[in-house]
Formats: structure tokens, sequence, C-alpha cells
């Protein structure tokens, strides 16, 4: 079933076209006193079959650019205020409740950072496994059973019979989250958003977590979107990578681009965060100084300028779009041949890039240090 | 970059599970109050099923002469008014404590449960006109509202129970309201919707079992406020209309009338309001501690 539907959707839309895509998304939080800018205007794509990362620090937009995709934002106060999010040409952000609620689960699937609150305390494993066949498929009792056990088998919980019929809290939090991706993967989604799957998990188990949603979405040719702030994570998972700050993205491309050539000040700067494992000893850290900015006001200029080393004056008033670093006209936004793009108008030089610094004075330069706000 | 992942065999074996209920259960045991409670409950219930047998004598036969007779070891209580046993009328009394208690409590849940989940479940203005029903009526004191209804539909044992039924149906729909409220935000229903489940598997499976913890806690305080309320209006002449049914509310006003003749006679029934009422409060309170993980200690 899952199969045909997989055929049906593809031959409805065009061969080259991306499984998902995102485009001009904005979402707002409106409290009574008010309104949070979270997301501005992010657009990016998902092919078939894909690990793409979405990285940044905490708040950044990177879990509601997905929860906006699923239309799980918090009621009433998030809304999504403007763009498309088009799965297989269809715009999720303009179905009606009914219909969305045929797509998750089904074409779509999330895994939360959390397994503990994610699983209810009442009910027993098996009845939360057979939660997406029963809401999508006419299953009888015995078949959902039946799937549940393959499903356990399938994420490597051992004695998988006597465990569907425990609770949660009679599992370790590798074990929940196992459960977390068995639940997600149950009707084979084409789609699967990973919100920092193993944040909360000890770091012995978080490679294993890892290792298991890429055979398991290899397997069945699922695309995945990775949130994390975890670079170690990214690199070892992805394919292609967005970096978000505040609400937008300012940079993507490979994985091995950003990488190798990072050109948005704000990603030289994360890299430049963590120690490398082959840094050596005179290695250095650089900080990003300062902290973001305050989302409740309407971004103005480049949502990163306050931090920045590189900034200019230009880079105060006016957002840089998001352009090809080389320069070339049309970008590549899915696959091998991805465009590295950054938003930035004034990018580190590739030594400057490697130093972490500004190397000389710039003429257009406002100021050298990235803590004046 | 290996391709299997290596099945994990951890300590953690699959024990046979006691689930949440079990796993609660245990605590309540270990709670000595609640189990004074629970001996207190079970000696009530067994005294009212048991009452044909265990009562001495038949609650409606005396004699004018007997009248007022102090305690003796036939009759360990003394005899009323009319020369009746006071400890058999007492002892066939629990059976209209727990009946009414236990019906009235049963209808207001099922009453309350579903305003509850409707306003709960459904929120906005559906939540809003049923809430604003239920201010009404907790502004309203609750033995007046039950005497109201007494007043309205007369006296009667059907009467009685509606009118605690009455006065307990706001309350748990308040209740019940409140922990769904909470409930919509946790992660699971969250992660339940994202899985494609609707509404109303949403609030009936995932939220409701979730929230009926807060609710037996209330209604185990209800029955011990419920028995109160009957004897209550029993003591202001609201009680059965039939003056041959021995109901402990009505007793106690009987026995106020001879206090000073026969001071032992209020003794009985108070006794028996007090026990029973504190047992269903000394278990309430326990299994609020045992079924909230956050009193865990």
């Amino acid at each position: 079933m899952t199969q045909a539907n997989r055929l049906r959707a593809t031959a409805a839309r065009d061969a080259d076209a991306p499984l998902l895509s995102v485009r001009d998304l904005v979402v707002r939080f409106k409290t009574h006193d008010a309104t949070v800018h979270a997301v501005t205007g992010v657009s990016f794509d998902v092919a078939e079959g894909e690990t793409v990362g979405l990285v940044g620090e905490s708040g950044c937009g990177k879990s509601v650019t997905n929860l906006a995709i699923m239309r799980l934002l918090p009621k009433p106060a998030g809304r999504i205020e403007g763009g498309r999010v088009l799965l297989d040409g269809q715009d999720l952000a303009a179905m009606a409740e009914s219909e969305i609620r045929d797509i998750r689960g089904r074409d779509v699937a999330m895994i939360f950072q959390d397994p503990m609150p994610s699983l209810n305390p009442v009910l027993t494993i098996e009845e939360q496994l057979t939660e997406t066949l029963r809401a999508h498929r006419k299953i009888s009792a015995a078949d959902a059973r039946q799937r549940a056990i393959d499903l356990l088998v399938l994420v490597g919980i051992p004695n998988p019979e006597p465990r569907l019929r425990n609770f949660p809290h009679q599992f370790s939090g590798g074990m929940r989250q196992r459960v977390m991706i068995a639940m997600a993967l149950a009707l084979e989604p084409r789609l699967l958003i990973a919100d920092e799957p193993t944040t909360a998990l000890d770091v012995t188990i978080q490679a294993q977590v890892l290792e298991l949603i890429r055979d398991l979405t290899q397997k069945t040719g699922t695309a995945v979107i990775l949130i994390t702030h975890d670079l170690g994570v990214v690199a070892g998972m992805t394919q292609r990578v967005n970096v978000m700050y505040a609400g937008f993205i300012v940079e993507a491309g490979l994985t091995t681009d950003i990488f190798a050539k990072p050109s948005h000040p704000y990603t030289v700067g994360l890299l430049h965060s963590i120690p490398r494992i082959d840094g050596g000893e005179g290695e250095e850290l650089i900080p990003i100084e300062g902290a973001p900015p305050n989302q409740r006001l309407a971004p103005v200029g480049c949502p990163f300028a306050p931090r920045c080393a590189w900034r200019t004056d230009r880079c105060l008033t006016e957002n840089p779009v998001i352009v090809a670093v080389d320069g070339s006209g049309a970008a590549v936004l899915t696959g091998a041949a991805a465009t590295h793009r950054i938003a930035c108008h004034n990018p580190p030089t590739p030594a400057e890039a490697a130093a972490g610094r500004p190397l000389s004075g710039g003429a257009s330069r406002v100021g050298a240090t990235g803590d004046a706000r | 970059m290996t391709t299997r992942t290596p099945p994990v065999t951890l300590a953690v074996e699959a024990r046979a599970s006691r689930g949440l209920w079990g796993d609660a259960f245990s605590r309540l045991r270990r709670n000595k109050p609640a189990i004074v409670g629970m001996v207190c409950i079970v000696l009530f219930v067994f005294v009212a099923i048991t009452a044909p047998w265990l009562a001495p004598f038949d609650p409606n036969k005396g004699g004018l002469g007997k009248s007022f007779e102090a305690p003796s070891l036939a009759h360990l209580a003394g005899l009323d008014k009319l020369g009746r046993d006071e400890l058999s009328r007492v002892i066939f009394g629990a059976r209209i404590s727990l009946l009414v208690g236990v019906v009235s409590v049963t209808v207001g849940l099922l009453v309350g449960g579903v305003v509850g989940v409707l306003a709960g479940g459904l929120g906005g203005k559906v939540d809003m006109v049923l809430m604003r029903i239920v201010d009404v009526m907790l502004a309203i004191p609750g033995i007046l509202l039950a005497i109201g209804i007494v007043a309205w539909l007369g006296q009667g044992l059907v009467q009685i129970m509606l009118a605690v039924a009455v006065t307990n149906a706001p309350i748990f729909a308040r209740i019940l309201r409140g922990s769904l409220l909470a409930l919509r935000d946790a992660e699971f229903v969250t992660v339940a919707r994202s899985m494609g489940a609707d509404g109303r598997r949403l609030v009936l499976r995932h939220m409701l079992p979730n929230a009926l913890t807060a609710l037996i806690v209330a209604a185990t305080l209800a029955l011990a406020t419920a028995i109160i309320d009957v004897a209550g209006l029993g003591f202001l002449g609201l009680g059965p209309p039939d003056p041959r049914t021995a109901e402990w509310g009505t007793m106690l006003t009987d026995s106020t009338e001879a206090l000073r003749r026969a001071p032992h006679l209020i003794f009985a029934p108070g006794i028996a309001i007090v026990l029973s009422a504190i047992g269903f409060n000394l278990l309430g309170d326990g299994l609020r501690e045992s079924l909230d993980p956050r009193l865990k200690r």
C-alpha cells in the first residue's frame, strides 16, 4: 500500500521535483504582549531518500520550521503567516485539518527529542506502536499486534512479545527512543523529521540510535530532515546541511562543502567554537560573542550582524538574500550537486574562514570585535 | 561505517508488568492512614450488605413501653423513642448511606465526566458555555442546592440521590476539564497527533486515562461528602419520607429531640457517620498520594 502510494505520488509530480519543497515559510507566535518572529522566510528542498541536516542554536527556529511542516504548531499562539510547504506539489500549509491528518504518520512522520514525555505513561507499548497503523488503516487487532512485534524486532528490542505489554517507564531511555523510531516508521513514511533524536540520550546510545535511523531509512528510501545542534552528528549523518540563525537559513550546501569551506561568518564561528579531534594542542577555540537577537522585534538587516566580525554598514540595514557562493546563477537545491549558498554581504575569505577571524581591517568594516551591539 | 545495528541485550529484562495501577496499589498498601480508611470502608460495606443477618433485632419492631431505654447487654446502643433497637437501626442505616452515596456519586461522575470531556476536549465556545453553567452551580453552596432540589422535587430516596449527584457533577466536570487542558500540550499528545490520531482518539484514548487519576481521588472524597450530605438532609428533616426507614441523619435529629432524656442515642448514628466519612477521606488522600507521581516520597 505504501508502495502504491509512492508510485501514485511519484507519477503525479514532475520527475525532478523534490519530495518536499518549503518556500518562504514565515511562522510567528502571537502572545498578548508581543509577536515572536520565529521563522522568517525559510526555503529549502528535500529530495526523495536524502538526509538533510538543519543546524542552529537553541531558539533559531529549526524545530518550529518542522512543527510548521507537520502543522503541529502550538495553538493558538503559533501560526504559519506565509509561504508554502509543498509535499508532492500539495501545499501542506493550506490543507484542511482532516487532510493533513492523513498525511501525518503515513507520508511524514516525526521523532521527538526526549522519548520519556513523548510516550503516553498509561498506555502499553503495543497500544502506542499500533497508533499509526490504526489511524490510517482498518487493521485487525491480531495483525496490528504482529506488526508491532515486527517493528520491535526491526529496531532491535530483544524479547519483543512480552515487552509489548510493558509501559514506557519500564524501558530505558535508548529503548524508548527505539520505540519512538518504530512508531514513526510503522507505515514507511516518505519523509522522517528527526528533531534532535539523540540529544536526551547517553553518548554511548546516541551512535546506536543514529545508526538505526540511518539503516532503517535507507532500507525504506525514506528522506530525513535531521534537526540538531551537534555538528558531529551532522557530519556523520547528512548529505546536505542548512544552517539556521534567528529564523533565517544563512548557509546551505553539501555537508562536505560546509565543513571544508564554511563561508558564512556564523558557520565559521560555529566550526571554530568546537574542538577538532585532529586539532592538536595549540588549537584555539573562538567563541561567538554576544547573544542571538531578540526575535520579538521584526528583523532589520542581517540577523547575525550584531555579533559578526565581518559586518559592514550595509549589514545593519539590509538583509542579504541567499545566493551561490561562487556567484553562479541558477542554484541546484538538492542532490549530490547542490550549490553551496550563503546569505552574506561580506563573506570571509577562505583564509579568514580557516583562521576564524578577519585578517585585515577592511575599509568597509564597522568594528573588529564581535561583541559590540 | 557499519550497516548493521548490533542487537541490544541490556540488563532490562522483560518483567511481568504491574502497570500504572499495580504500582499505585503497591504504594497505597504502604500508606497506613489509607489502610485504616480502607478497613473502615470494608466494615461499612460489609455491615450494609449483611444488615439483615447482622442486626440483632428488627429495626422497626419496638414498643412504647421500652422507649428511651438505656444501653444494656441486649441493646448495646439502647432503644429509641419508639422502643426500637438503636444498634439495629444504625446497621440498617448503613444501607441507605451506601446506596445513596454510590448512586449519587456515580451519576455525578457520569454527568460531570461527559461535561468535562466536552469542555476540555472541544474547547472554544463549548468550553466557555459549559464552564459558565458550572460556575453558576458551583456558586451555590452544595447543601443549599441539595435542599432546593429536595424541596422542589419532594422528599424521597431518588430525590436525595439526585440532589447529591447535582451538587457533585460540576465539581467533577471542573476537575476533569482542568486535567484535560493541562494534557492538551503534553508532548505525548503532540506525538500522537504527529502519528495521525484524530481529535476523538486524542481525547478519549490518550488524554482521558491520564486525567482519570484526579477524578478517582475526587470521587472517593465525594463519597465521604455524599454520606454527610445525606445525613445532613435527614437531619434537616428532608430524609426519606417513610418514618420507618432507618437513616442516620434522621436518627440524629430524633435523638437530639430527646437529648436530655436519653443522651446515649446520639452516639451510635454519630459514630457511624464519622467513621464512614473518615474512611473515604483517608482512602481518598491515600489514593491522591499513590496516584500522583509528584507526591512520591
